[in-house]
This record gives C-alpha cells, structure tokens and sequence, in this order.
C-alpha cells in the first residue's frame, strides 16, 4: 500500500518536472539566439600627417596599408584584394582583417576606393562587425605607405541584397575622393552558407 | 482532498519559473524588432553635385572666381588668382542653383564681375565652368561632365584652348580623335581602349606628343594650351571608378553571428504532454489510493 503510493508521487513529481521543464525549453528556444558579444570599444584617432586630396596632376597619392574607425573599434591592417575566378569581388582570406580591392582607386586618391571585410567568421564577430552602426559624419581613417593619412567622413549607410547590388553607385566613377566600405548584412541563408545582402558605408574624404 | 491541493500547489510552483522566463523573453523580442526598424529606415541619397572651376582663355589675365549660391551675395567658394591653363578640383555642393562670377584678379569682391554664368547643380552631377575663347570675345561656359564608362574603358573629351595654333588635330595611340579642332571649342566625350599610349596634337607646323596612361574606369579632359614652348597638352582626371567592376555583392560572412531560426517545438511539446500525462496518472493513483484508505 505504501509502496503504491510511493510510486503514485514519484510518478506525479516527475511528471511535473518534466511538464515545467519542457515549457521552459518551448519559451528558450521561441526567439532566435542573439550571439553575445562584448561592448564598442572607441579608439582615439590615428596621428599623422593628414593629406588633402591631391590637386590635379600631382603625384599619385601612396598605397594603403591600415585602416582604423574610432566610432566602431575597428583597427586593422589592409591586404589586397582583386577578383574570383567568377568575376566577384575576392574577401580577406582571414575575418579579422580587411581588404583594398586593387580595381579601385586608392583611398585619397580622385574616384571611389574599396575595402571590404567581414561581419563574422563560423564562430564571432569579424573586423566589420559593426559596420552597420556608422552614423553619418562618423569618421575613417586610411593610413598610406608613406605614412600620410586619408580622412574621410560617412555620408550614407546601406543595405542591399546581393541580388539587386548596385554596382554603379558602389565601384563607378566619382570626381573626388570617395571610400567604399563593403561587409554583409541581412539573413544568413544556413542552406548555402552566405548572408542574402551586403551592408555598404558611403564616405567622401575630407579636406 | 489534501493530495489535490498538493498537487495544484506544485503545478503553481513549476509555472512560476516559466512566467520569469517568459518577461525577458519578451523583451529580447521587443528589442530585436525595433533594431530591425532602424536598419530599414537607412539614409536616402545625399542630394549633392560637383563643380569645378577653370580658366582656359589664353590672352586673359589671371581672374578671382566666385561661386555663389543662387540668391546669396555672400561667395561659397573664391578661387584667387586663377591664372590661364588652371582647373580646380572638383567641389561637393548640394544641389541647386549656382552663379559663376570672374574677376580681374585682386578687383573687389563687390565690383561688378567681368562675366557671370549659372549652374543648375542636379544630384550625382559634375560640371566644369570653363572661361573659353579669347579676351575679347571670353565666354563662361558650362560643361556637363560624364561620370559613367562603359565597363573597362576609357572616356576622354578635348578642350581646345590653344590660340597660336588655333586649329588642331588630337590622336591618341594611333587612332585620330579629332581632326582640325578649332580655338575655344569643346568636344562631347568619347570611348578609347584604356592603355598608356601617346597623345598627338598636330598644329601647323607644330605638334606635341605626351605619353599618357588612360585607366579603365576612369574619365579625362585633355586640354591643349599654348605652353611656354609652344602647344602643350593637360591631362584632367574628371572622374575614377574601378577598372573592372566585381559582378554582384561580396561573400563576406559566415554566419557565426547570425541569429539562428527558432528550433522545432516538437520535442519540447512532446516533453509536456508526457511529463503531463504521469502527472495525471500519478495524481489520480494517489487519489485514489487515499480514497480507499480514508
């Protein structure tokens, strides 16, 4: 009789258990999981010799080597970037750094420059992150090999899908200096392993 | 009656962790939803021009030029001394309506200028306004300038602003350009093959050559002066762009901070209806138990 009602409890208790634990699971996992990752970290600007954009006819202004942008704690060094063999834009063979697409003019130099990073590796944030929290006026800073930095300042921030990517306001002509700054954005589609759109950060240099 | 009490008082406690969960839960959705507001509501286009200033009459003096916006006696941009055979860079202005104004250089801001032109500055447009011709009959005059090549190409536009040799011929890399060109005239830009090749100017009975490099992408206007010995040519970049345009956007994520869709509630659903079920069984046994003992 006592055992009975032993196993009638037990029975009873574990259903419980088992009836709050699985409600808690159910309302855990309703809303998607947001990454955790650790606040801006604002880096004071570079110093160095600002150059204004070149008058006409100068000497070419120096190739990139850095890139930092206080307002989003990016500090990296640039490598070089050119095309796939599909004819797409190649991405920095690591996540924590950034890249100067060669095609594109240098950063100070007349036309748009472009560098592009990424938002995130398989497992955390990537050099840009952050991008997308640019404001307007928020500045970037382009370090060139001869030590002469290029200032620029944000104009407009963006977000397209990759299939409606407009590659004339992004890679065509433009008559002053102007910076490119290029990551992903959007929904990551899991079935072929890429974000759908690219968040793009407009910026001219200033003067 | 005792073991029923019992048992709601355990259902109430295992629900109480469940509401604790559910407040932040819905919040985190609260937050997530307004951050997706912001991104869709991105900046629009920035509504701004480009102009430029040049002087390319040869027997005119050096000149002040002014800009002004449409309406506003005070000047945006003074350009002092702006001597023949110089262009300024290109200025960033909004959009709108502009004046030109040229003075004799060092003349009073407040006199009244030598000529004046207006600019209707659209957005994502360049202009030059260019002093064109001679001193006597100096005109400003207003070019549209191209922003757009065709993919992998070269655009390229000639001023004529040489007076000894008042009517030229232009070639680049073999192929003519234009032939006799006159004085103060301003060809429509067009498409060469990019390549560093030698620019010809043929006068008569005088001619000069510069090796110059036309990057894919990239936009010029090719001026011919009267140098100091005789024609010379200036190579203005208008605009650059990238020499090939990489096809479509950039693959640069992999998804590590991405948010994960919400998994199946199955399973879990699952868990409660079983854990439900002994719950019952066990409830109702018991009761039963101590209905037959009481």
């Amino acid at each position: 009789m006592l055992a009975g009602r032993r196993t009638a409890a037990l029975l009873l208790a574990i259903g419980v258990v088992a009836a709050g634990g699985g409600a808690a699971g159910l309302v855990l996992t309703r809303h998607p999981a947001v990454p955790h990752v650790s606040a801006i970290r604002v880096l004071p600007a570079p110093t160095g010799p600002i150059e204004a954009a070149p008058p006409p006819g100068a000497a070419p202004v120096a190739a990139p080597v850095s890139l930092v942008i206080p307002a989003i704690g990016v500090s990296t060094s640039l490598v070089r970037l050119g095309l796939t063999r599909t004819g797409a834009l190649q991405v920095p063979p690591t996540t924590a750094v950034a890249g100067w697409y060669t095609g594109s003019p240098r950063p100070g130099a007349v036309g748009s420059a472009v560098i592009a990073g990424h938002i995130d590796s398989y497992l955390g944030p990537g050099v840009f992150y952050r991008l997308s929290q640019l404001r307007r006026g928020d500045r970037v800073y382009v370090r060139r090999a001869d030590g002469t930095l290029a200032v620029f300042k944000v104009t407009e921030v963006q977000m397209y899908p990759k299939d409606a990517f407009p590659t004339l306001s992004v890679y065509g002509a433009t008559p002053t200096p102007e910076l490119r700054l290029i990551t992903c954005g959007g929904t990551f589609d899991y079935s072929t392993g890429s974000y759908l759109s690219n968040t793009v950060v407009y910026a001219t240099q200033v003067t | 009656m005792r073991f029923t009490r019992f048992v709601r008082r355990i259902i109430v406690l295992a629900a109480l962790p469940l509401l604790l969960l559910a407040i932040p839960a819905a919040a985190l959705a609260n937050s997530a939803s307004a951050s997706a507001a912001t991104a869709s509501t991105a900046a629009t286009a920035t509504g701004t021009g480009w102009i430029r200033l040049a002087h390319f009459s040869p027997n005119t003096p050096a000149v002040d030029v002014y800009l002004y916006s449409f309406g506003d006696t005070s000047a945006q941009i003074v350009l002092h001394h702006v001597a023949y055979g110089e262009a300024s860079p290109y200025e960033q202005v909004p959009t709108g309506d502009y004046t030109v104004a040229m003075r004799a250089a060092g003349a009073s801001a407040s006199s009244a200028a030598v000529l004046s032109a207006s600019v209707d500055v659209v957005a994502g447009h360049a202009y030059t306004v260019a002093g064109l011709g001679p001193e006597s009959g100096l005109r400003l005059q207003v070019l549209d300038d191209d922003l757009t090549t065709p993919p992998g190409q070269t655009l390229v536009r000639i001023i004529q602003a040489s007076l000894k040799q008042n009517v030229v011929s232009v070639s680049w890399g073999g192929t003519t350009l234009e032939s006799k060109l006159s004085f103060g005239s301003v060809t429509s830009y067009q498409t060469v093959s990019a390549g560093t090749g030698s620019l010809v100017v043929t006068g008569s009975g005088e001619n000069a050559h510069i090796s110059i490099p036309l990057a894919a992408g990239t936009v010029h206007t090719l001026v011919v002066l009267d140098g100091a010995k005789g024609l010379q040519i200036d190579n203005l970049l208008d605009a650059a762009g990238s020499a090939v345009d990489p096809a479509g956007g950039a693959a640069t994520g992999f998804g590590g901070m991405a948010p994960r869709a919400p998994s199946s509630p199955l399973p879990w659903l699952a868990v409660i209806g079983t854990g439900l079920l002994l719950a019952v069984v066990g409830g109702r046994r018991l009761r039963r138990l101590s209905a037959a003992r009481s």
